[in-house]
């Protein structure tokens, strides 16, 4: 080939011809039609996927910086599952008889001031049946049975039975003072710390533990009280004889 | 009303007029058939017009503005990113040779084809002047493929002179002057 015909601009298009199609190719619209909807429709579907993470992950930094600590907030979430499969459960599992009287342990003793500046000792309630709940204001479980603590406290009340809430909030009077009045608390609460926590052995919360009128726990209960399966429980150690 | 409610209702107003359905009737086998050009692989060829019309319908820009000239030239680069990729393949392949033994006789004859000679060269020169060749070979006039290629018309004439010459050197440069 010469170099006229290399100048040529027709030589690039001649050899761009080559680019030709098979004559018997024929883009079949309808299917690619289909295709193309299927698409659209498979990544608007991934898109929504990765929306619903993105708010998952938010929802859980929002709460992670509601809540003042991750293990609070892990508490919470405890809390609130616990909750939610027992109020799945109508009936839920039947109450376990109290301990033995043989078999119970002395409860540890401590001295700590109510909301009132009065202190609270639980030996001063011996001839008493005691009902000593462990609980927090953050803790969802525990703001669902207090309900129930304020009907045993009031219906029980001639009956020498007492409740004492042990409230193991970190910001102590400055967070449970507000809640007592909010909730309208009937009982004494006081304030706890690790110590007592250990000496009773508290893991989770709520705890309930009924100390009969020796001083020695007759019950403890981990989890949500339900009224009306805990109620016979008071009841049983109310008719015991010191 | 405000300058970014007037902006969202003329996006609105363009969003429901644009009929996909009715661009991809009209466009569909045209935009397949660039792109069918360009790679080897016709079957390949339509599922990359399908992702171009999927492009279509997620750009509102593209649906405001000439349709047409966008479809073209997005066709057009999706088939020579298409065949760069399918040439960076060939050539890890022929590294690799040596594992799978001689060359079939349809791999020579393909090598020798002037069709896989135009497509290497086309992968060898710049994107936008391989972009330009293309379109004008397709038949598209010098206003369309200015428009096409977001240019001054009167620059094409130029541009495309430039682009035929570097194909040239290059296909020169590979394969003598045939």
């Amino acid at each position: 080939m010469d170099r006229d015909s290399l100048a040529n601009p027709d030589w690039v298009d001649d050899r761009l011809a080559a680019l030709g199609l098979d004559s018997n190719w024929q883009p079949n619209t309808s299917d690619a039609w289909l295709r193309l909807q299927a698409l659209r429709h498979q990544r608007s579907s991934s898109r929504s996927r990765w929306a619903l993470l993105a708010v998952a992950v938010t929802a859980a930094l929002l709460s992670l910086m509601t809540f003042h600590s991750p293990r609070v907030f892990a508490h919470y979430c405890l809390d609130c599952s616990v909750a939610f499969w027992q109020s799945l459960s109508t009936a839920g599992p039947a109450q376990p008889p109290v301990n033995p009287e043989t078999d119970r342990r002395l409860a540890p003793d401590f001295a700590l001031q109510d909301s009132s500046g009065k202190t609270i000792r639980v030996s001063d309630f011996r001839g008493q049946v005691v009902l000593l709940n462990f609980w927090a204001t953050w803790c969802g479980g525990c703001e669902t049975e207090i309900p129930s603590l304020i009907h045993f406290a009031d219906k029980y009340k001639n009956d020498g039975f007492s409740i004492v809430g042990v409230a193991m909030d970190d910001d102590g009077w400055k967070a449970v003072m507000p809640y007592l009045k909010a909730k309208k608390i009937n009982y004494s609460v006081v304030i706890g710390n690790e110590t007592l926590e250990k000496l009773y052995g508290v893991t989770a919360m709520p705890v309930s533990v009924l100390i009969d009128r020796n001083g020695r726990i007759a019950d403890e209960h981990c989890g949500v009280i339900k009224k009306a399966q805990y109620e016979p429980l008071i009841s049983a150690v109310l008719q015991e004889k010191p | 009303m405000s300058a970014s409610d007037e902006a969202l209702a003329e996006v609105k107003a363009a969003q429901t007029e644009f009929d996909l359905g009715a661009v991809f009737r009209s466009q569909y086998a045209r935009i397949a058939r660039i792109i069918g050009r360009v790679v080897r692989d016709s079957a390949r060829a339509e599922e990359l017009a399908v992702e171009v019309f999927l492009k279509l319908s997620r750009s509102p820009r593209a649906q405001r503005e000439n349709t047409e000239a966008w479809l073209y030239r997005v066709a057009v680069r999706t088939g020579l990113d298409e065949l760069r990729r399918s040439a960076r393949r060939s050539r890890y392949e022929h590294l690799v040779s040596f594992v799978r033994g001689t060359p079939t006789p349809e791999e020579i004859l393909a090598a020798n084809q002037e069709q896989e000679r135009v497509r290497r060269v086309l992968c060898l020169i710049s994107p936008r002047q391989a972009e330009l060749l293309l379109l004008r070979s397709q038949g598209l006039t010098y206003d369309e493929v200015a428009a096409a290629l977001k240019r001054n018309p009167a620059s094409i004439g130029t541009l495309l002179s430039r682009a035929q010459d570097s194909f040239r050197k290059e296909y020169i440069k590979l394969y003598g002057p045939r």
